[in-house]
């Protein structure tokens, strides 16, 4: 098989991060997933106490860095948790910058002054995503389960004022669906250049939260005619991208375009992962960790890039379907969290034997009344040896 | 704004955000924008390298030079080239 090479690396620097949002992706239990079985990971774990968590240190990532630009990496995101709780974020951007990498930053805003922003595009940043909650302070803060939203709003100021491109980002679900007139509002008073308005996708927190979060048939279609008609409204002013929720699809999302085809994701303690969630959804794929392998190996070589690249490892009904390589059987994790079985066809795929699966969540959000309590997201425990450093 | 509107006192340029350089995997030219690579033909190369404040129609002329083509034709494939990036929010006009 050969091997493509990638483009994108998203560097999950940190899993600290100030908001509690209950969609979020990351693992629901940090500390089993980085030491479940990955035992390069394990074992740098136990080497590297000083950090928090075992978190790469600044060195580590410039070589990863540079590690990626040399396999054909053109764009890096760094993401998290919230990037900006580690204070050597510039220190990571200017490599990455160096290496001409373009260079996205993920954040909450949340720890964005004047002057680390100055900093920031000092060392080459070339565009900022910041997470938007709802339009509004009441439910933004809620949502997010913290005081941020007005402080989000004061960043968005700032952003412009730097003059880094913008883009809002929001996750849209049940609680705010019905707000997306009002939420696109923002993103155009704010002067954003870009907004991805992403129904949240079923991972992590978000599949603990499933219930809460899910939004009914009725509120997706009125959401989808709202996104159209913004989206042609604001043509040439914002770019708007709005992600369909895939459970009410009946073709799976052509997640990764691929599994090991164009993305990988470093995690804060140096897990190679082909999709980020992966750590959490797959637990018998047993992860590299950039502590032990160099990158160029583990994208080419590992197991669990290999796992489900290509198509030969499909079972029907993707084997002998036409769309095989439009969707390539859709989402492992997905495919995993509902069935158990990462090598099956995503359930959401009408084709799919377990598709019955999905249709039954869907009847009892759009039955019954949908239940109100969701879990905040943790903190990652901070190992016993390190002291946390205070956001600032 | 239809491709054959566009003025030739117009002067393209890439949209804040937008960064054209070679991938030096490929030697080809790319744009890169926030979640975005757009691999471009050496057309859209030799047209995109030359929207620094130069108007659209001093890059039509070089390019006719260049390629030594009939320029009413190198027109039309400008035009269009640009319109599509425009409509992709990559090149404004100023």
């Amino acid at each position: 098989m050969t091997v493509p090479r990638p483009y994108a690396l998203l560097a999950e620097i940190t899993y600290r991060c100030p908001l509690h949002c209950p969609y979020c992706s990351n693992p629901v239990a940090v500390e089993s997933a980085v030491s479940s079985g990955k035992k390069a990971g394990a074992t740098a774990l136990r080497n590297h106490t000083t950090t928090h968590n075992g978190e790469l240190t600044t060195q580590e990532w410039k070589r990863v860095i540079n590690e990626a630009a040399a396999l054909g990496v053109l764009q890096i995101g760094f993401s998290g948790g919230e990037p900006l709780a580690r204070p050597d974020l510039a220190e990571l951007i200017r490599p990455a910058r160096e290496a001409k990498l373009y260079t996205n930053l993920i954040t909450s805003g949340i720890g964005l002054d004047d002057d680390r922003l100055r900093a920031l595009r000092d060392a080459g940043l070339d565009s900022i995503q910041l997470s938007f909650q709802s339009d509004e302070s009441n439910l933004a803060d809620e949502i997010a389960g913290a005081h941020a939203h007005k402080r989000k709003v004061d960043v968005a100021a700032k952003i412009r004022g730097a003059g880094i491109p913008l883009s809002l980002n929001f996750v849209i679900h049940g609680r705010n669906i019905d707000r997306l007139p009002q939420i696109i509002d923002l993103g155009e008073a704010l002067g954003a250049e870009r907004m991805e308005l992403a129904n949240v996708q079923f991972y992590g927190w978000a599949f603990r939260n499933r219930a809460a979060l899910l939004p009914t048939r009725e509120q997706v279609n009125r959401a989808r005619d709202v996104a159209t008609a913004a989206k042609a409204r604001l043509a040439g002013k914002i770019d708007i991208f709005y992600v369909l929720p895939d459970y009410y699809e009946t073709r799976p999302k052509p997640c990764l375009n691929g599994w090991g085809q164009r993305y990988l994701t470093v995690n804060p303690i140096g897990d190679v992962l082909p999709c980020p969630t992966a750590s959490s959804a797959i637990p018998d794929l047993r992860f590299e960790n950039v502590r032990a392998r160099n990158l160029d190996w583990i994208w080419r070589e590992s197991e669990s890039f290999n796992r489900f690249r290509g198509t030969e490892w499909m079972p029907e009904p993707c084997q002998s379907c036409p769309q095989r390589e439009i969707d390539f059987g859709g989402c492992r994790c997905q495919a995993a969290l509902l069935t158990g079985n990462a090598a099956l066809t995503d359930p959401v795929c009408e084709f799919s034997p377990n598709r019955a699966r999905v249709d039954a969540v869907l009847r009892e959000t759009n039955l019954s009344n949908r239940p109100h309590d969701w879990s905040y997201r943790n903190n990652p425990k901070p190992s016993p040896t390190s002291s946390s450093i205070a956001l600032p | 704004m239809g491709a054959t509107t566009i003025s030739d006192l117009a002067r393209p340029s890439l949209t804040k955000g937008v960064r054209l350089q070679i991938d030096s995997t490929t030697g080809k030219s790319v744009l890169l924008y926030p979640e975005g690579i757009v691999e471009l033909n050496e057309t859209a190369h030799d047209i995109l390298s030359r929207c620094d404040g130069r108007t659209l129609g001093e890059i039509i002329c070089e390019l006719a030079e260049e390629y030594e083509a009939d320029s009413n034709a190198i027109a039309v494939d400008v035009r269009h080239t640009l319109s599509d990036l425009q409509r992709r929010n990559l090149i404004e006009f100023k």
